[in-house]
């Protein structure tokens, strides 16, 4: 009798399970791809034709490396490296390539493909389009930071509440029992006693201003920008008009280069110039040839700068470091009065629209601010 | 008419003793009643017994109270039959818009910021007093 071949058996087994494995291969919704060890794709599924969008004729041996949107940053030399050595390469994320051009979010998983004799012929690479799970992922991780920032704007908004309501009320009874002390107690007191009590009265009144200066920043850091076409010029002329209708006697030139076209949000840029023009003006004030200048100038980091210069006490350049600081002032406030907080709101209005603002100057010699904007449109 | 009495809504005792100074300082003699917390206001506005003589001629509310706050206060006072034609002056520390606005909403006849400044706060008390105790005429009885 004879027997039917053990290979034959062997065989259409084997055909069987092979007809069963590519079945399930074709029916899968991951792309499954079959690449030699140099690389060059072997097999594609239906999947990777929905997935890629090249069909199986057109993509058999092309290499692998056209789907691989991240190959030139080492991803692809890795995963051959580590299947040249037999590894299996578990999931990871990463993105792909398809045929037009476009990247996709995709969890890819390589395996070590042998033959009967365990020797290493290729790889297979099963990948799943992510796209939705990293949607997901990322709407989930906006809101989670919008959480975290209403809950730091909360907090913020109910700091600035206390600031504003709990830190003047003690202000208030300082200054309002001082001054009782005076009206009523005033002939016991003494010219000493007096004295003393009016300082706590201007004490209060100061840190009364301390505190809105504080409130006003901290608002200002958090207003939306509205970008508008502005002449700096002409809002840097008004400003000079008011502040010699606030003072008629006093003899200051300003020179005022007009026209300067900027975008930027009109109420802050006043704001900066309101309190560079007004130093300027303040600083001045002990002269008869008082100077003010406003224009453009070359800058390093920007197409142009812009300036408010001045020819009155200056500053010592040592402490350039100290002047765009809160509360920092570097002359007397008997000498120049004011809280210190001007310089500091210029430098958050400059910087919120992107640029910086600087300073030179010396002890007598006046004092020049130079500011950038990133919206640039000068003419 | 003049001698109505005033209504002062304040927890703090240093405002409430300033406020009465500058409320004589300023000659302005009606009655005060003071209540020094939200609940303690709404006890004398809607608890007591049901007097003209009780009933204020202008109320000087503080916002932020103990128990009740202020806008709710003002939103009883505002819902009472009895008392919504009272005039009720916010006097606060806070110049946040949001409590302007809210004040407003709420039916505030005014909303002053208490200056830090004793002179300048004797001005305002001074100035609120003179208009809605004797310039104003109230809504009548």
């Amino acid at each position: 009798m004879a027997q039917p071949p053990v290979e034959d058996i062997a065989v259409s087994r084997d055909w069987a399970s092979a007809r069963l494995f590519s079945a399930i291969v074709n029916s899968s919704d991951d792309a499954i791809v079959g690449e030699s060890l140099d690389g060059m794709i072997t097999s594609w599924n239906p999947a990777a034709e929905g997935m890629y969008g090249y069909a199986a004729a057109e993509i058999i041996g092309r290499p692998a490396a056209v789907l691989c949107a991240l190959c030139g940053e080492g991803e692809g030399q890795e995963t051959l490296a580590r299947i040249g050595r037999g590894e299996h390469v578990p999931h990871y994320e990463t993105y792909r390539r398809r045929k037009d051009g476009t990247d996709f979010p995709a969890s890819v998983t390589v395996s070590p493909i042998r033959d009967e004799a365990g020797r290493l012929i290729g790889a297979s690479t099963i990948t799943r389009d992510v796209t939705e799970q990293v949607h997901a992922r990322t709407a989930a991780e906006v809101v989670h930071r919008a959480d975290d920032l209403r809950r730091a704007n909360g907090s913020l908004e109910s700091f600035t509440y206390s600031v504003s309501h709990d830190l003047r009320a003690p202000l208030r009874a300082m200054s309002g029992f001082s001054t009782a002390l005076l009206e009523e107690y005033g002939d016991v007191l003494g010219e000493d006693g007096r004295g003393y009590a009016g300082r706590i009265v201007v004490a209060s009144e100061h840190m009364a201003a301390l505190i809105d200066n504080l409130l006003r920043l901290s608002r200002l850091s958090r207003t939306e920008m509205q970008l508008d076409p502005v002449d700096l010029g002409a809002e840097a002329a008004q400003i000079a008009a008011e502040l010699q209708d606030e003072d008629p006697g006093r003899r200051t030139r300003f020179t005022i280069q007009r026209p300067v076209q900027v975008q930027a949000d009109r109420a802050l840029m006043r704001m900066v110039l309101h309190n560079l023009l007004g130093n300027a003006w303040k600083f001045t004030s002990g002269r008869d040839d008082a100077l003010i200048e406003f224009g453009t100038a070359a800058a390093d980091d920007a197409p142009v700068c812009y300036y408010v210069r001045d020819n009155g006490a200056g500053f010592d350049p040592a402490y350039t470091h100290k002047l765009f600081s809160p509360f920092q002032r570097l002359h007397p406030a008997s000498e120049f009065p004011g809280t210190g907080i001007g310089l500091a709101i210029v430098r958050l209005i400059v910087e919120r629209h992107g640029g910086r603002v600087w300073a030179e100057g010396a002890v007598g010699a006046g004092a020049a601010f130079y500011f950038t904007l990133a919206e640039e449109k000068s003419t | 008419m003049t001698s109505r009495p005033i209504l002062l809504v304040e927890d703090n005792p240093d405002d409430v003793a300033l406020t009465l100074r500058a409320l004589k300082k300023n000659n302005i003699l009606n009655p005060i009643n003071v209540a020094s917390d939200g609940a303690e206001a709404l006890t004398f506005l809607f608890d007591g017994d049901d007097t003209q003589a009780r009933e204020p001629g202008l109320i000087l509310l503080d916002l932020k109270l103990p128990k009740v706050d202020g806008l709710e206060v003002l939103r009883r006072i505002k819902a009472g039959k009895r008392t919504s034609l009272i005039p009720v002056v916010i006097l606060t520390s806070s110049k946040l818009e949001e409590d302007i606005l809210s004040g407003y909403r709420n039916g505030a006849n005014a909303y002053v910021r208490k200056p830090v400044n004793f002179a300048e706060f004797a001005e305002a008390i001074k100035t609120l007093g003179l208009f809605w105790l004797l310039l104003n005429e109230p809504v009548p009885e």
